[in-house]
């Protein structure tokens, strides 16, 4: 070969190549030309169980409205949804046009305005927040969380901490429905000891965030707090302790391996009777309680909201909130499909198939739902009346050091008073 | 002068490997560079803010009392799984060395627990390790024995992972010292027989001075898989009961992926790395001395 044909040849290689990477790399960018409206796809970052299965519900009703936009719904387990939301957020990629938030987690993306302002999409629509919201559950899409916050997210789930008892047990030996957590374990007690086979209670002993959970409502009803409105440490208090030596004594009478137990093994002792007392159960939990193919106390379990004490019944607050994040490249489309998620209609559809907790109170004065789920009044009282954790962006932190050290003393290898001090201490540290 | 003429003839062939050899150093050297300067610094992904924090996260990891017990529960689990399924796996070796009548679906049947993943089997031994309901504490209240709180015991849980994992990986170590004693020329036993050797004298004698290079190969591997403990306790015990099964992973996930503290994170990977690289250097030596001069 000539020298001048080997120059053209490799001219003629190189422009090939640069028609093929040309090619490959626009190719993506052509988009189908045709009459219509255009085609979009929401993506939902969601999560697994009944909220996927509500997620897929109303999407499907939306497609049947809006054929023009379809939806991919990720349901993820509760860990899951918060590492990949948080990676695709922080890298801008906009994956994501709606994503679930668990109330907790929520402060950690509202403070780095990784969500879109639904006040300002509700105004540019000529359109304003109703009133049908459960307030407590609207509060904490706010950042900050006050009466003047923006709001960031809307309520999906009013998820909220109950408490269940057996109302036959409690009256075969003489009590009543307990105001105060005092009468409670005077009923706990003489029930675990004359009632045979049955434990006076029953909770999630497990470290972290389930058995935080479990003594929450307790901490609250005594009068504690675990921050001040200042962030500062407060857990270590008069209250605290009482709390704590509450909870340590009504543990007496849980069963044994309580320490390492998770929701199934609360679930399963509920449902066979072998507990009388529940103070921790949430929505999820008690759907078949009246299901006499599945539950052994149809007709024997009163949930309600948990008794007062010092303070009245402090209900912890579980919401998943539904946000549009500010990467998202398709926020109109998003956010008219989150209007129709949580308006009323589909509220109602999605706790009749199934047993969302309904974020609006219109929806628990349906009869038909009111007949189905007959804990729906104590549920929308329990909200109404709901106590958030503190909105700390440490929270997970805080939870876990508070979770670890109350394990360690359910197993009875700290003190009450050791035990506080240790978490202040670890608190203080992690606030720093 | 011999050196040059040496590279010049062989630098074809080292242009041709550059870029292999660039991609590994990017793949393998770059992430613990990346990770050796991060744990310098205070740094929340989340936020993105990131402060230079010298020794600190060094300091407040090694005071931690959770990062000790999780250091100290991982060298138990390592150690104790590593010589168990070791030792297990050259007994069952040399006990179906040879053929025998159904070998390949005995073989077969053996290696299934390996093949399974971590969650399936996890899964499987919580059941059977459940309070009320497992087979275990079934067995045992059938011979009027006290029931063991397998998983919710702190001074048992430890030993109940282990125990899943021998399960799960004697299968490998037996299946690869089998792969080795098949290799042993048979004239070296026979001629030991004839000698009049007796079978513990040809097993620790002749078997296993043999086969100790492979040995201890896979004991530095099981050992250094070990040390990564993750998955089993995250389904079996999250740590729990107090910090009885923490581990060193289960430390550098929850500050990584829960909190996102990734200073911190840093610190303990690179802390593990620390562990992990002395202790493959003892086996690394050890087989480098096992080997001899001649390789």
């Amino acid at each position: 070969m000539t020298r001048g044909m080997q120059q053209m040849t490799r001219s003629l290689l190189a422009l090939v190549l640069v028609v093929l990477i040309s090619t490959t790399l626009f190719a993506a960018g052509v988009s189908e030309s045709g009459a219509g409206p255009t085609k979009i796809t929401l993506t939902i970052a969601g999560r697994d169980g009944a909220y996927g299965d509500s997620l897929q519900l109303a999407a499907d009703e939306y497609q049947k409205l809006h054929p023009e936009v379809s939806f991919e719904i990720l349901k993820l387990s509760g860990a899951s949804l918060f590492e990949k939301t948080v990676i695709d957020l922080r890298s801008k990629t906009g994956t994501y046009d709606l994503i679930l938030i668990d109330d907790p987690n929520a402060p950690q993306y509202q403070e780095v305005g990784w969500l879109a302002d639904l006040g300002a999409m509700y105004t540019k629509k000529g359109l304003s927040v109703d009133a049908d919201f459960i307030k407590p559950a609207l509060d904490l899409g706010r950042y900050p969380y006050n009466e003047k916050g923006k709001l960031y997210a809307l309520p999906f789930a009013g998820n909220v901490e109950l408490f269940a008892y057996r109302t036959d047990l409690f009256a075969k030996y003489g009590f009543g429905e307990p105001a105060t957590w005092t009468e409670l374990l005077e009923a706990v007690k003489v029930i675990d000891a004359k009632e045979p086979g049955v434990d006076g209670v029953v909770f999630r002993g497990t470290k972290g965030n389930p058995i935080v959970t479990a003594f929450m409502p307790i901490f609250w009803a005594f009068g504690g707090k675990v921050l001040d409105d200042s962030g500062r440490v407060t857990i270590n208090s008069e209250a605290g302790l009482k709390s704590l030596k509450y909870f340590l004594e009504m543990s007496k009478y849980a069963p044994e391996g309580t320490v390492m137990y998770q929701s199934a093994q609360v679930r399963d002792a509920l449902y066979a009777g072998t507990a009388a007392v529940a103070p921790e159960v949430w929505p999820g939990w008690i759907g078949d309680l009246e299901n006499p193919s599945v539950s052994h106390v149809v007709g024997k379990v009163k949930v309600t909201k948990h008794p007062g004490e010092v303070v009245k019944s402090s209900p912890m607050i579980g919401a998943w909130l539904i946000a549009i994040p500010e990467s998202s490249k398709q926020k109109d489309a998003a956010f008219d499909f989150l209007l129709h998620l949580t308006g009323s209609e589909m509220q109602l559809a999605m706790s009749d198939a199934y047993g969302l907790p309904p974020s609006r109170s219109s929806v628990y004065e349906v009869e038909s739902q009111r007949q189905k789920y007959p804990w729906y009044d104590a549920q929308h009282d329990a909200l109404l009346n709901s106590v958030a954790r503190p909105r700390s962006v440490k929270w997970k932190e805080i939870e876990d050091i508070l979770g670890g050290v109350l394990q360690v003393a359910l197993m009875g290898n700290i003190s009450a008073e050791s035990a506080l001090a240790s978490v202040e201490k670890s608190i203080n540290e992690v606030l720093k | 002068m011999q050196r040059n003429s040496a590279f010049r003839r062989n630098s074809f062939y080292y242009i041709l490997i550059t870029p292999a050899v660039l991609l590994m150093v990017w793949l393998t050297v770059y992430p613990v560079l990346d990770v050796l300067v991060l744990s310098f610094y205070d740094y929340n992904y989340i936020t993105d803010v990131r402060k230079f924090a010298g020794l600190k996260n060094f300091q407040q990891i090694l005071s931690s009392e959770l990062f000790r017990d999780s250091f100290v529960n991982t060298l138990i689990f390592s150690l104790a799984a590593t010589l168990i399924e070791v030792g297990l796996g050259l007994a069952l070796a040399l006990a179906f060395d040879g053929e025998f009548f159904g070998k390949r679906h005995f073989m077969t049947v053996v290696i299934f627990p390996m093949m399974l993943s971590t969650m399936v089997v996890s899964a499987v031994w919580k059941t059977l390790y459940h309070q009320d309901i497992g087979l275990l504490n079934s067995i045992l209240k059938q011979l009027s024995l006290k029931p063991v709180g397998w998983l919710i015991d702190p001074s048992r849980a430890l030993s109940s992972i282990i125990i899943v994992d021998i399960w799960q990986w004697t299968p490998f170590t037996f299946i690869m010292l089998q792969a080795s004693l098949q290799s042993i020329p048979r004239e070296i036993f026979e001629a030991a027989q004839i000698d009049g050797a007796r079978y513990p004298q040809i097993v620790f004698r002749i078997t296993i001075p043999i086969l100790l290079g492979q040995i201890l190969l896979i004991a530095m591997l099981r050992t250094i898989d070990t040390f990564k403990l993750f998955g089993k306790v995250y389904a079996l015990t999250q740590g729990g009961p107090g910090n009885a099964t923490e581990t060193l992973s289960t430390f550098i996930y929850r500050e990584g992926f829960s909190y996102f503290n990734l200073g911190r994170a840093a610190t303990a990977s690179l802390l593990t790395l620390v562990i992990v690289s002395l202790i493959s250097l003892f086996y690394i030596k050890k087989l480098v001395q096992e080997e001899g001069p001649n390789g």
